[in-house]
């Protein structure tokens, strides 16, 4: 995906005292932030229920731009929130697929990377890595909504900002 | 009505093995062909609400052991009917007609799970597995630790190789 | 006024699938003809990761870390039901201050429950604002979980065979008064109120009608029983831990329609609360677990028998059937999920008949949870 990577020589998020990128300690607003990101509204297994406080009122993503949308063509990231059923992963690459590009997959908790505490199960998905590109992992079991922030900070940041002009 | 006055209204017409555990729960065994008399008997004194089907598998018998959990509400005593039925052919006449919908599904699953036929359920296709191809998963002689470490898991991986020396 | 007369009868399915704003993780597909429903029939399988054969190969110890992802938005209820189930075949007696613990962990927990019900119910129908609320103030109870088992969501199996792991700390009673008083209560007000707003009394006013005999032969329990009429409940039909000691009541319905659930929902959660401040003004000092399993290496063996244990868990009635043969690990578990029942057969026979926009309505009325159906 040659146009969404890009090393971060310099951060987009400038913060007073230079240090980091940390967007939730620092009360300076965001500059020169490109666009807002959309997630897709599929909210699955146990993750699901540290992404709702996510959503709502205690650490409000819609601050940054951020809502759940409904259609795949409106959506930019996908967030696979746990593990995966043969049965669910297969409808999960339908929405990868019509998903328009840049797109960007983040893959929440232990599951997605070694097959985590259901690794004898007949019937989970073992490496997520084998069935859709990602391109974040987050540790946790379920990982804490500072760490999801973390990582969405993270990716804001590897948004090339000459996307936009290079297509016209 | 208490528990040994519910024995003693079962004994004086079914030969059955009965016992009392403790306060509010009763065990019966039966023979597979006294089902169906004994549990009309019992829904007419009052037991409506199925609790749950299970199915235990006894690999050394070579015997299914079906158990049904029924509670009543006027009564307030859980009894527990069990009956043995031979591993090779397991065909059993479905409760369906005594009890309704929640003997159907509980039948489905259980004929996904296990393989036992229930005669006269009127659907039993498969519930949760899609496009499964291999033995009933929750039978003694299907190994899942074994079958996940050949199919998904690579022994040359160091994060992995844990998983080929767990036993258990 | 004009109106048109079809040419053509025209049947379709639809589907009301897994990446769906109005539903989590489940499908239901539909068989309509214009906005009629004729026939309904349900798709789980979407988490199923088979529960009940990983516990086959794990000691109890370990079980007990397991059994709390079950169903993800109620772990202490499922610890708690197969620590009941190992300690019945082990035959032992927990100390009185670890079942006093339990109550109050399983009170808590119920009202988590029952808030990320309204949440979602809010936001299947379209009110953005309950589902912002009750997402924010569940929050509250996520803290004092903090501080009590260590974790947010998954505590790690603190209610084990034996009793629970650890004590509570110190200052901790004066905490959930704190909370209970000044937030819970604002919370329980708020939705009550919530729930005679013109707009909602509407859209679940007759919608869904469920009436007693249907509900019993289907399988329904917990508050979609309740609503039908029929007070029960296993706290007080069939008591486990010290819930005989409590002084509380069971709210119910009349009509059997989606309204007259959602009104048990918030009764219950105000019996909830004041069975938590009950317990802690009774808890009595002691040990917090049973002294022989203090230490985790001496579990060892399971005698052979058979146990069944059932709870009033938030969505209704849990149960889990084990059975030991004197080996360290069960030789069977299973496990009954309420929305088990409440999915598939109940689910099917309310859709016949209704029109396609009151799905939602309906379906989060009888709080789902595909993690347990599936299991």
């Amino acid at each position: 995906m040659p146009y969404v990577m890009r090393k971060p020589t310099e951060s987009i998020i400038e913060t007073p005292s230079g240090e980091g990128d940390d967007i939730m300690g620092e009360k300076e607003p965001l500059k020169k932030l490109i666009r807002a990101i959309w997630v897709f509204n599929w909210f699955n297994s146990c993750g699901f229920t540290e992404l709702l406080p996510v959503v709502a009122s205690r650490w409000d993503m819609e601050r940054f731009g951020m809502i759940p949308v409904g259609s795949p063509r409106h959506a930019d990231v996908l967030i696979i929130a746990g593990y995966q059923t043969f049965k669910s992963i297969k409808r999960a690459q339908r929405i990868y697929e019509q998903m328009p590009d840049p797109k960007v997959v983040l893959a929440l908790g232990s599951c997605t990377m070694t097959g985590g505490m259901y690794w004898d199960s007949y019937n989970t998905v073992k490496r997520l890595d084998d069935y859709l590109p990602v391109t974040m992992y987050v540790p946790g079991c379920p990982p804490r909504p500072e760490a999801i922030f973390e990582a969405v900070g993270k990716l804001i940041e590897m948004i090339d900002p000459k996307f936009l002009e290079k297509k016209r | 009505m208490e528990e040994n006055e519910l024995l003693e209204k079962i004994l004086a017409n079914f030969t059955v093995d009965a016992r009392v555990q403790r306060k509010r729960r009763v065990w019966l065994s039966v023979d597979k062909d006294n089902l169906l008399g004994i549990c009309n008997f019992v829904k007419q004194l009052g037991f409506d609400h199925l609790s749950a089907i299970s199915v235990t598998d006894w690999l050394n018998e070579g015997k299914f052991e079906l158990t049904y959990h029924v509670w009543s509400y006027t009564h307030k005593i859980l009894l527990t009917i069990k009956t043995k039925i031979p591993r090779d052919t397991p065909l059993i006449p479905s409760v369906f007609p005594i009890w309704g919908e929640s003997a159907q599904i509980h039948e489905r699953e259980m004929h996904e799970m296990f393989g036992v036929k229930f005669g006269g359920n009127p659907d039993l296709s498969p519930l949760f597995l899609e496009d499964w191809e291999g033995p009933p998963p929750f039978r003694k002689d299907f190994d899942t630790r074994k079958y996940v470490c050949e199919k998904y898991y690579r022994e040359e991986d160091e994060r992995e190789r844990v998983y080929f020396l767990s036993k258990m | 006024m004009e109106t048109f007369t079809p040419l053509y009868d025209t049947y379709y399915n639809l589907y009301f699938g897994p990446a769906h704003c109005g539903s989590g993780n489940f499908g239901v597909k539909l068989r309509v003809r214009g906005e009629k429903i004729i026939d309904a029939r349900a798709d789980p399988g979407y988490l199923h990761r088979g529960f009940e054969k990983l516990m086959e190969y794990r000691v109890p110890i370990q079980n007990a870390v397991l059994s709390d992802r079950l169903c993800v938005l109620e772990p202490l209820s499922w610890n708690l039901v197969h620590a009941e189930a190992v300690e019945e075949i082990m035959g032992i007696e927990i100390p009185e201050r670890a079942s006093y613990i339990r109550v109050i962990m399983a009170e808590l927990t119920r009202i988590q429950s029952h808030l990320i019900w309204f949440a979602a119910f809010s936001m299947g129908t379209g009110f953005d604002a309950g589902f912002k609320l009750a997402i924010g103030y569940r929050d509250y109870i996520l803290d004092i979980f903090e501080r009590i088992t260590g974790a947010r969501v998954y505590p790690a199996g603190y209610i084990c065979p034996g009793g629970v792991r650890r004590d509570i700390p110190e200052n901790i009673s004066r905490k959930i008064l704190d909370t209970l008083d000044y937030r819970e209560e604002e919370m329980i007000e708020l939705f009550h109120d919530l729930l005679y707003n013109p707009i909602i009394i509407e859209r679940t006013r007759g919608v869904g009608v469920l009436k007693l005999k249907d509900a019993v032969r289907l399988g329904a329990t917990g508050p979609v029983l309740r609503a039908c009429g029929l007070k029960a409940d296993v706290r007080k039909d069939d008591p486990y831990e010290v819930y005989g000691e409590f002084d509380f009541e069971i709210p119910t319905g009349r009509k059997g329609d989606a309204l007259s659930r959602l009104k048990v929902g918030v009764e219950e959660m105000k019996e909830s609360v004041n069975i938590v401040k009950q317990a802690l003004e009774k808890m009595p000092p002691g040990d917090y677990i049973h002294p022989n399993l203090k230490r985790i290496n001496l579990w060892k063996k399971m005698p052979p028998g058979e146990s069944y244990a059932r709870i009033e868990a938030a969505r209704g009635e849990a149960c889990c059937y084990m059975v030991s043969d004197g080996h360290p690990q069960p030789y069977r578990v299973k496990f009954r999920g309420p929305s088990f029942l409440h999915m598939i057969p109940v689910l099917e026979f309310l859709l016949k008949g209704t029109e396609v926009a009151d799905v939602p309505a309906i379906y989060w009325s009888l709080n789902p949870c595909p993690a347990d159906m599936d299991r």
